[in-house]
């Protein structure tokens, strides 16, 4: 039997139980889209982190985007922090549960981006033989993860 | 259903009682096929303070249309809830609301 490796416990915390594999991997996802977003913040895989707030107004655009884009940069950098100190924690607060899902749902966005991913990807009808199918299984195991987060944190 | 352009509906969610004749921004959401649903309700809850239900109904509509209003107000208030969207990974613009 499988308990859920994410649930709030009784003190109103989160407890978190990973496997050392499921650990390992998000401290590789985190430091990898940290670097993507220090080295390459332009990257067209990142632009679902920074969508445009005006679709018509290129001149609202761009001032939206030069009051926004570095806050929400750091903010996902911060989100990254949280990753990475839940990738080692056994336990979480609701804060750092949040900024955890919401680095869960940054490295989904990129991933899913990067997949081109459409509304029914299923991991069912995963190919192995594709090139790409330890990604989809990345990303469907991300999903499940955020899940989790979410319904601890409800 | 999606596809078809869809007037925005304002008698539908995030218009409320106070709406003034001065606060003519609309605050959209638009379907995604990354983003669960789940989270998109649980975004709408947190960010907005709205009800379980209400959450649920706007991120139905996102689902289904394609997109929905999930707030209105002045172009402060408006780009305020938009970047809080955007921080929080959903696919949210605004527009003067005609």
């Amino acid at each position: 039997m499988a308990s859920t490796p994410i649930r709030r416990n009784r003190h109103g915390g989160i407890d978190i139980r990973l496997s050392s594999d499921e650990r390992e991997l998000l401290l590789i996802l985190g430091p990898q889209l940290r670097t993507l977003l220090t080295d390459d913040p332009d990257d067209p895989t990142l632009k679902r982190l920074f969508p445009p707030a005006y679709v018509d107004d290129t001149e609202a655009e761009s001032f939206y985007r030069l009051l926004a884009r570095d806050e929400l940069l750091s903010r996902r950098l911060a989100n990254l922090d949280s990753l990475e100190r839940a990738a080692r924690a056994d336990r979480l607060s609701e804060e750092e549960a949040l900024t955890f899902l919401s680095a869960l749902n940054d490295l989904r966005l990129v991933l899913g981006t990067r997949l081109g991913v459409s509304e029914d990807d299923d991991p069912a009808n995963l190919d192995p033989a594709d090139p790409e199918a330890g990604l989809h299984s990345v990303y469907h195991y991300l999903g499940w993860l955020l899940e989790l987060t979410l319904a601890a944190l409800r | 259903m999606s596809g078809a352009p869809s007037p925005v509906e304002l008698e539908e969610p995030g218009i409320d009682e106070a709406l003034a004749p001065d606060t003519p921004w609309v605050v959209l959401v638009w379907n995604d096929p990354i983003n669960t649903m789940n989270y998109v309700a649980f975004i709408f809850q947190k960010l907005f303070g709205y009800s379980k239900e209400k959450a649920n109904r706007l991120m139905l509509d996102v689902h289904h249309k394609g997109r929905a209003v999930v707030a209105n107000g002045t172009r402060e208030e408006c780009e305020v809830h938009v970047f809080r969207l955007h921080e929080h990974g959903l696919w949210a613009t605004m527009q003067h609301d005609q």
